[in-house]
């Protein structure tokens, strides 16, 4: 697993826009990530995925939040708690799920990646369309942005926003999900 | 879809990220708090009609507002972006709250007893308390909404922190209707007033501030 320094390289040289470095970085991450749902949602590890790629996905929309200034894993942490917090706070309005075995404990050295309990692309049909074609095309069909936006007519700054935008409804619909 | 998917398709592509000019955006989030909040005195309010003459104490008291915001407003930042510590920035405040119960009890010993009451009490119902955060309602919603695009972590400290923040400015604004110019008035009301704020930030703008 990398070290602070390392994994804070990765994330630099991303927020400048290296594909190869903020892929490496969130691997990392996600790695971390797991452990650290794993070790306080025991025993729930589908659980525990949803919320790695929750995070993930705020890592991601909120990476310019992060200040070169200060430790990279306090930024990772205080974000990873937050998503807990949030997904608890839901947990509870559920009532019947439980909160047994949520607590600060050791961390779970098998951090192997299981499914997740939700599908994030079935969440993508919620998204509002331009945004929905813009992740669709970019994201999942590997088209540049210049080709997203010569196929649906949109200009290339409008792209780029719809799939941010999309991005963030995204996460938000991703915690929602977790409620029903 | 499997995590190492979802990371391919954040990472695909992936653009050059923007560095947030946020210190100018603030400053015209704040100014534009204030002069909202200026508005509504001069409109809701009324300027004092000494204002001519008692430019003195005016300013006197929108500084010590202007001060207790700038106190915050270290804090404030820090919460603004996740895991960023709050250290001594806590203790500024800590110190500021002193200095006034300090303040406060020195001002009244220099009056006669028989005027204490009045000095502190300002001759009647301290309404600041409740203007005040009235004032800073704009503020705090601009605020939250510029605190939104960022990544706060700890939304109920946050909340508070943009409460105090807005009564500060509220503060300074409502120093231009505020009749009553004794010491021992400012460092307790006004200073109340901005706890107020920040107690109902903490309740409220917290649920506002969720991503």
């Amino acid at each position: 697993m990398a070290d602070e320094a390392a994994l804070r390289a990765l994330l630099l040289k991303g927020l400048a826009g290296d594909e190869a470095a903020h892929r490496a970085f969130l691997t990392e991450a996600a790695a971390l990530l797991r452990a650290f749902f794993r070790a306080r949602l025991r025993g729930r590890n589908e659980d525990a995925e949803d919320l790695v790629q929750e995070t993930l996905v705020a890592l991601h929309t909120r990476r310019e939040s992060y200040d070169p200034n200060y430790p990279l894993t306090a930024w990772l942490y205080a974000i990873a708690r937050y998503r807990l917090i949030d997904f608890l706070r839901r947990a509870k309005h559920r009532n019947h799920a439980s909160l047994d075995g949520v607590d600060i404990g050791e961390t779970d050295p098998d951090y192997e990646a299981s499914d997740a309990k939700r599908d994030v692309a079935t969440l993508l049909d919620k998204l509002p369309e331009k945004q929905r074609t813009a992740i669709r095309l970019v994201k999942l069909e590997e088209k540049s942005v210049r080709e997203a936006a010569d196929q649906t007519g949109l200009s290339e700054s409008d792209i780029k926003i719809s799939i941010h935008r999309g991005l963030k409804t995204l996460m938000r619909l991703m915690g929602q999900e977790q409620t029903t | 879809v499997k995590t190492e998917d979802l990371i391919s398709a954040l990472s695909r592509g992936v653009e050059p990220a923007e560095r947030p000019r946020w210190r100018m955006n603030l400053a015209v989030t704040l100014l534009v708090g204030l002069v909202v909040a200026v508005a509504l005195v001069a409109i809701g309010l009324g300027v004092r009609p000494d204002i001519g003459a008692a430019r003195m104490p005016v300013m006197m008291k929108a500084l010590f507002s202007a001060l207790a915001a700038a106190v915050i407003l270290p804090v404030a930042v820090q919460l603004m972006k996740p895991g960023r510590p709050l250290g001594w920035r806590i203790g500024a405040i800590v110190l500021f709250a002193g200095v006034c119960a300090i303040a406060t009890l020195v001002a009244l010993m220099g009056e006669e007893p028989s005027e204490r009451m009045n000095a502190w009490m300002g001759g009647g119902v301290p309404w600041c308390v409740v203007l005040i955060p009235v004032l800073a309602v704009p503020v705090a919603a601009l605020l939250t909404w510029f605190m939104r695009a960022f990544a706060p972590t700890r939304i109920t400290l946050a909340g508070a922190a943009i409460g105090a923040l807005s009564g500060g400015i509220g503060a300074m604004a409502y120093a231009m209707y505020c009749p009553t110019d004794s010491v021992a008035f400012v460092t307790t009301w006004y200073a109340l007033a901005i706890a107020v704020c920040a107690a109902l930030g903490a309740v409220i703008g917290s649920k506002f501030l969720r991503w």
